[in-house]
Parts: C-alpha cells; structure tokens; sequence
C-alpha cells in the first residue's frame, strides 16, 4: 500500500490540517453565540464571551496551536474517528491566524468597555474569517501577511529565495 | 432587537458569509491567460533573483510566503508535475525575502503560481492552490506549442 506524502516543511512537526479547520468551527459558533448576546442588548455577557474567545486565541498565538485546548479535543475526540490524513501541515499559518484573531477580538474587548458596539462588530468581524476558515478552507491571516510583507511591514534577512 | 431578530440577524450574516465562500471556492485556483504575449511579460531567473535555471520548455514560477496555508502542497503538485514532464522546472519564491516581487508581478495572494513557456513569457497565472486539471491542460498547451516551434 502506497504512503501518502507527509512531509511537512523541514524543521517542523506537521499537524493535521483538520484540527485548526475543527478549531475554528468552534470559535465560529462561539462568536455567533455572542453576536445574539450582544445584539440582544445583553452587553455585558457578550463582552465577557468575547474577552474568553480573545483569551482562547491569546492561548494559540502564544503556545502555538498544537498546544490549544480545541487542538487537544480534535486529537482525543475527533481524529480517531477519522481517516489519517492525506496531507500534513505546517503549524505556523494557523498559529498566526490565531494572532491575527486575537488582535479581532482583543481589540474589541478594550474598545468594548467604553463603546459597547464595538464588541458586535469585532464579534461579526471574527465570526466572518472563522466561519469562511472552517467551511471553505480560506486562511485570511495567510491574506494579511502577505499584504503586510507588500506593505514593506514585514522583511526578514537575505533568505533563501531559491 | 428582540432575540428572533437578532438570530436572523446572523443567519443573514452567515448566508452573506456563505455565497462569499462559494465565490472565493469557485474562483480560487483557476487559470487565467493573460493578453498575448509581449517581450514586457518575459520573466528571467534574475528578475525573481533565483540562480536556478528556467525550463527549456516551460517553468512553473510560484510565488510564496512562510504563513500559507495552501504553499506546501502546491509546491508538491507543481514539483510533481515538473518531474513528470522533461524541460519543465519549478522554482519557488520566498516574497518575505523579496516583497518588491510582489509588487512586480502584483501578487495578492499566495500561492501565485506564473506558467512561463520556454522564452519565459509569462501564459498562464493561478491565484491560489492550481486546479489541477486546468493546470494540466494549460501545461499541456504550452508543451505542444514549444515542440512545434522545435
């Protein structure tokens, strides 16, 4: 029987693309959860699930998202179930869409104390990029870093451009 | 809002989100011919600061970037696909190391991948991870039109 590829980048342990696509299907619906809340006027419980989602995202940018609980959960409930996958990946795309989550909702839980509104809006913000990545497969921290690195924002040292 | 409305509110939110993902689903990865070749759209291996040498008769030139989460596996499909067929290479391109690249060949997503035939004129352009089958065929065209002119 022919092993499928499963080589990740050189240099880092692959993970399964399913888990951060599962991670984030959980986020989506946390984050719909809270637009009812926060669209129903109950203000102060919709900042508080938002501050949670934003420490959850503060969890995966930080520890990286193997180390996330949703990570753990998808490996415990979910991937037995599964077939083994076709492909592994590199854990970095999804760590920093973490970071790029955080910065969503973080800033909607700062601005939030002061303009409750700003809480739905970061809220249906987070909710866009998580759903379109757990349905549709779409990476929009992959879309920001590049137009960051556009924008002359992000350069490392002469590299390997081979 | 009363909580019927709020929960309509974002089950149109999410029917938006939706056609916005089936848009960006069917559009993604799809090959794209641009206007007939010009000698301004030819592309040589210092244009993209590589020593590696382009294709004798095609060259799979793929634009990336370390945060990319369809990257790796275009590189595996496009290195494939090099391998398969004789005078064609696959270079890939790092932009966090060269973002005046992205400015140049106006890359707004990664992967991007430029079909480049063998005079290293660009014929073909994919934003996204390739649908293969249009990929193939693209290739395919360019290969005939090179062993022609041979």
């Amino acid at each position: 029987m022919s092993q499928p590829d499963l080589r990740p980048l050189p240099g880092t342990q692959g993970i399964d693309p399913r888990g951060p696509r599962f991670s984030a299907g959980i986020t989506a619906v946390l984050l719909a959860v809270d637009l009812v809340l926060g669209l129903v006027g109950l203000q102060l419980a919709a900042w508080i699930l938002l501050a949670v989602i934003a420490v959850l995202f503060l969890w995966g940018a930080v520890a990286g998202v193997q180390k996330h609980p949703y990570g753990a959960l998808y490996r415990a409930v979910l991937r037995p179930r599964l077939a083994a996958p076709t492909e592994l990946e590199d854990p970095a795309p999804p760590t920093f869409a973490q970071l790029v989550g955080l910065i969503i909702t973080g800033l909607g839980v700062i601005l939030g104390i002061w303009f409750p509104v700003i809480v739905v809006i970061a809220a249906a913000l987070a909710f866009v990029a998580a759903f379109l990545n757990s349905v549709f497969g779409y990476c929009l921290g992959c879309q920001i870093y590049l137009l960051l690195v556009r924008a002359g924002l992000i350069r490392r040292g002469a590299g390997t451009a081979a | 809002m009363s909580p019927l409305e709020a929960v309509l509110a974002v089950v149109g939110l999410i029917a938006v989100t939706t056609v916005v993902g089936l848009i960006w689903k069917a559009r993604t990865g799809r090959v794209t011919t641009p206007a007939r070749a010009t000698s301004d759209n030819v592309v040589t291996p210092a244009d993209v600061g590589t020593d590696a040498p382009f294709g004798e008769k095609a060259t799979l030139l793929q634009f990336s970037t370390e945060f990319c989460a369809y990257c790796p596996a275009t590189r595996r499909v496009l290195g494939a696909l090099a391998e398969r067929n004789d005078g064609v290479e696959h270079i890939d391109i790092d932009l966090t190391h060269s973002p005046e690249l992205a400015q140049r060949f106006n890359v707004l997503q990664t992967p991007t991948t430029l079909v480049l035939d063998g005079s290293g004129a660009v014929r073909a352009r994919i934003g996204g991870a390739p649908k293969r089958p249009e990929l193939e065929a693209s290739l395919a065209e360019i290969l005939l039109g090179e062993t022609r002119a041979a």
